[in-house]
């Protein structure tokens, strides 16, 4: 544990940050053309700490590509802020997510109109959900502990704030049915996962065990899904059930698989990624297969697998590349076939299917 | 090392008595001994060296980066006034460019390079510019070039004071006291200097305002000299530096952070001239303190400190009337610890040997070095250098060196990153200077050509960062200086500028280095009639690439920024002097890093008194 957080320091000393992508949304809303940005996904370019660097990507479904949209539609608003971290939705807006910036940038989700900067009440935002009218922000605050880490919580109304100590790692957050669920993994740090009640703002914490610190979280029908990380062996999933808050299964990973990461469930699939390596498992089985589904080539130091996501039939993986030049995200068919490369910003981290 | 150390003195005083030639000479004394940096003068003889001397330093911000930035060649990568700021000298980075004080390399042990905006040039006599490789006499880093921060230790001048105190915009203060007296025998100086801003600017075109940018430093020099006898001479240099500076925003709501840096340099010099040999010892002990506060808010810092013990004995002999040859063995102990590297000590021993002789028109320097230290291998440093002198007005010189830059303690010792095996940078490079001499005018162009190799970047190893010896760089270009002066009565004139183009390659990728323009100029035009002097100052800095992605969405703008001001000197003896400036006359926009904007046109006001 101390190892991961010097090496953590060391590039937050560097001024990168690692981030890992989200796979938080529910997407689509039929057939109905909302804006012009309706109709395809988002690719969050976090940068380099250059804010220039910092832009959103948009992939329309008729394969039409718009770099750095926020900017071509908002060339006099706000600044979205440097190290994009995270992008969440509700109904029509975006919330997106500036680590370095200690803020959120509210726009229409459909047409990418500025609405408003929220930059209260935050300290190193990670990321974001929508639930009851609120939405909800963890926040890392001094990044050595877990101890500060806390929730900012937006009135979607008027956007102001307030917060909520979760006092364990906060990172990845999704939410349903008045829950929000926070899972406290940070890089080998923390075992946990925190359930908030929003009707009665209670925190009820559920351990994972030593060594199972989760990186991934799913909420699907009812259930809780976790991915836990560790650099040194393989991982398990966790299913967590909702009602009762106790950890219903176990999937331990192959042992071969180590450092497994990016937790993805569609059609009841489970994907996830080792290295530049993806792996899928039917939810319904209870073992897991050791070989990949497909592997891309990364010449990536440090941002391979940099974001993933799956969604209807394409797999999305973009590469970190160096951080220092414009990168790229691939996308697969579902049997591991490339489909198309497509060139986007710097330090591309995750998708946001719209 | 303390034996290193006592084994030098030994050597001088056997070599007092050995050489009891009374062939000495005050006049040299004068000339070489009192300078504290001698290599400027003794053997730099075919690379340009350009001295800033008081009328431009007391024009000038206090701030190394801002003297530079409008008198040099050099390009400053600045994070918004005032805050971090890295040269680039001849295309190198912040780490391949030495800052000298009095002669001793003092890049930090840290991070291998000097922050020019910690550095206050209030407390130095001059400032010099040396362009191209010089490890053979300031050790590791002197690969781009060098600048030197001197101060004079003068004799027979009485007593000498000054005032000093400049009130500009943003609540800007910079002031400083100096106060000097010298005998025939005895020199004292003592300077204290204070700047500080709460550097709050407005940007320009924008409603914004520079957020967290407030900034102090202050400083303390205090210099000796003692002329024993007419042979030998003591003098003691000693400099105290203690700053504070908040890292300001790019966005409103950012985390607040700071830093803070703390210091001290002492130095013993012993000069003695026995006939032929000139002997020279210097003990120095240096000390450096860095905090870096994430959150300015909380109590809670990383920090860095090392202190440096450096011995050296420097022998040199007249062999001819005129060859000099000399010999230098020089040790330094270095011991230091951080947040994240344990306390380790180093110790480097390195042995030199300079030949130089001046014939009629033809004047050559050769120089060798090499360094020993457990710590990596250290190649064998050289510098040869040619010049001829065709008749009165044209020079040529021709020097060729190989130059290192050693692993700093971050590369070596991180905690659980550092890599032992690294090997310094080494740096073969070559240049032709042109050099024009006339009444009024004078011109002088270079060429030069740098091959850098195994250049240290960190790079991650599975979940871990170490620093590995990877990127060769090449880098070549052409640097030119014009300076014309002309008298008509009381009315002077004078017209300085300077031009490089610069060309430093990844050869990995082919690109243009990050922040390193292909072009840069400034100019500096000043009249002076009777009591008043105006001046107008000119500085053009080309894009920047600021990714290796020449998108140009990530490409800097080129600007052009400029600068007035008049003096008026008042008094019987002209020893009042008040002056105005205005900065960034026409008001540009620009940023010298990305996204950190520079102020608007300001202002300031100064008043200098000597008695």
């Amino acid at each position: 544990m101390k190892k991961q957080f010097k090496f953590l320091a060391f590039t937050l000393f560097f001024g990168l940050l690692i981030t890992s992508c989200s796979n938080d949304d529910d997407s689509s809303n039929g057939d109905t053309n909302l804006g012009d940005y309706d109709n395809g996904y988002f690719v969050l370019n976090e940068g380099n700490g250059n804010p220039a660097t910092a832009s959103i990507t948009f992939v329309g479904d008729d394969g039409i590509i718009v770099e750095d949209v926020f900017r071509l539609v908002n060339p006099a608003a706000e600044e979205i802020g440097s190290y994009l971290q995270d992008i969440f939705f509700d109904d029509t807006r975006a919330f997106i997510i500036s680590g370095s910036a200690n803020q959120v940038t509210v726009v229409n989700r459909y047409t990418f109109e500025y609405i408003a900067t929220i930059n209260t009440n935050f300290s190193a935002p990670r990321y974001g959900t929508v639930e009851n009218g609120k939405a909800y922000v963890t926040n890392s605050a001094d990044w050595s502990t877990g101890a500060d880490d806390f929730l900012t919580i937006i009135d979607l109304n008027d956007y102001s704030t307030t917060t909520m100590i979760v006092g364990d790692y906060s990172e990845k957050i999704t939410s349903d049915d008045d829950y929000v669920y926070i899972s406290n993994g940070y890089y080998g740090s923390g075992n946990a996962v925190t359930v908030l009640n929003t009707n009665t703002q209670e925190l009820t914490s559920i351990d994972l065990g030593v060594g199972n610190s989760p990186n991934s979280i799913i909420e699907e029908d009812d259930d809780l899904y976790l991915l836990s990380y560790d650099y040194a062996s393989n991982g398990k999933i966790f299913k967590i059930n909702t009602i009762t808050n106790t950890i219903e299964n176990t999937i331990d990973l192959p042992a071969s698989l180590v450092g497994a990461k990016n937790l993805v469930i569609e059609d009841d699939t489970f994907y996830f990624t080792v290295d530049a390596s993806v792996y899928s498992a039917s939810m319904s089985s209870t073992t897991i297969s050791d070989t990949a589904l497909l592997t891309y080539n990364s010449t990536s130091t440090y941002g391979v697998m940099y974001g993933f996501n799956v969604e209807d039939d394409k797999i999305y993986i973009s590469d970190g590349g160096d951080f220092n030049s414009n990168s790229n995200v691939y996308e697969y068919a579902l049997n591991g076939t490339l489909l198309n490369t497509i060139t986007v910003g710097v330090g591309p981290n995750s998708f946001h299917f719209n | 090392m303390k034996k290193g150390i006592l084994f030098l003195v030994g050597v001088i005083f056997s070599l007092s008595c050995f050489s009891q030639t009374m062939l000495d000479s005050v006049q040299q004394l004068d000339e070489v001994v009192l300078k504290s940096d001698r290599y400027l003068k003794t053997f730099s003889n075919t690379q340009k060296v350009e001295t800033l001397k008081d009328t431009i330093l007391s024009k000038s911000a206090p701030s190394l980066t801002q003297l530079l930035n409008y008198n040099s060649n050099i390009y400053f990568k600045e994070n918004g006034l005032g805050m971090v700021s890295s040269p680039s000298f001849r295309g190198t980075t912040a780490q391949q460019t030495v800052v000298a004080w009095n002669g001793i390399n003092i890049n930090s042990q840290f991070n291998g390079q000097t922050d020019f905006n910690t550095i206050n040039i209030r407390n130095f006599d001059a400032v010099s510019v040396r362009s191209g490789g010089g490890s053979v006499l300031y050790g590791s880093g002197a690969i781009g070039g060098s600048i030197h921060l001197n101060n004079d230790i003068a004799f027979n001048e009485g007593f000498k004071n000054s005032i000093y105190a400049n009130y500009g915009s943003f609540n800007t203060l910079d002031v400083g006291v100096k106060s000097g007296f010298s005998s025939e025998k005895f020199s004292v100086d003592v300077a204290i200097n204070r700047s500080s801003s709460d550097n709050d600017y407005d940007y320009v075109d924008s409603d914004k305002t520079n957020l967290n940018g407030a900034f102090y430093n202050q400083s303390v020099s205090a210099n000796f000299g003692y002329k024993i006898n007419k042979k030998n001479v003591l003098k003691l240099y000693s400099y105290l530096y203690d700053g504070e500076r908040e890292f300001s925003f790019i966005f409103p709501s950012e985390t607040p952070t700071k830093y803070q840096d703390f210091n001290s340099r002492n130095m013993l010099e012993w000069n003695g001239l026995y006939g032929k040999f000139i002997s020279t010892l210097k003990l120095a002990y240096l000390t450096e303190q860095y905090k870096y506060f994430a959150n300015s808010n909380l109590d809670t810092y990383s920090f860095g400190e090392a202190k440096t013990l450096i011995g050296k004995y420097d022998l040199s002999y007249r062999v001819f009337k005129d060859a000099m040859l000399q010999g230098v063995v020089d040790i330094t102990n270095t011991s230091g610890e951080g947040s994240s590297i344990g306390e380790k000590e180093r110790t480097i021993s390195s042995f030199s040997l300079l030949y130089k002789q001046e014939m009629k028109s033809f004047l050559y320097e050769a120089a060798l070095r090499k360094e020993i230290t457990s710590n990596y291998d250290s190649p064998l440093l050289y510098s040869l250098g040619l010049q001829y002198q065709f008749g009165k007005h044209y020079t040529i010189n021709v020097n060729g060196s190989k130059n290192f830059r050693i692993p700093t303690y971050n590369d070596l010792y991180w905690e659980g990153s550092g890599n032992t095996n690294l090997k310094p940078e080494t740096s073969n490079q070559v240049e032709m200077s042109h050099q024009l001499d006339f009444k009024y005018l004078s011109f002088s162009a270079t060429g030069f050509y740098n091959d850098i190799k195994d250049m240290i970047r960190w790079l991650p190893t599975g979940s871990n960062w170490q620093p590995v010896n990877t990127d060769h760089v090449e880098s070549y270009g052409l640097e030119t200086a014009l300076d014309f002066k002309y008298s008509l009565k009381d009315h002077q004139f004078s017209l300085g500028g300077t031009y490089a183009y610069t060309i430093s390659k990844n050869k990995d990728t082919d690109l243009q280095l990050i922040y390193v323009p292909k072009h840069k100029a400034t100019a500096t035009f000043n009249y002076q009639y009777n009591r008043a002097d105006f001046y107008y100052q000119t500085l053009y800095v080309g894009e920047v690439l600021t990714l290796q992605d020449d998108d140009p969405k990530y490409i800097l703008d080129a600007y052009f920024v400029s600068n007035i001001g008049l003096t008026y000197a008042l008094g019987k003896e002209k020893q009042f002097t008040l002056g105005a400036q205005i900065k960034n006359l026409y008001n540009k926009n620009y940023q010298s890093v990305a996204n950190r904007f520079m102020p608007g046109i300001n202002y300031n006001f100064y008043l200098n008194i000597n008695f």
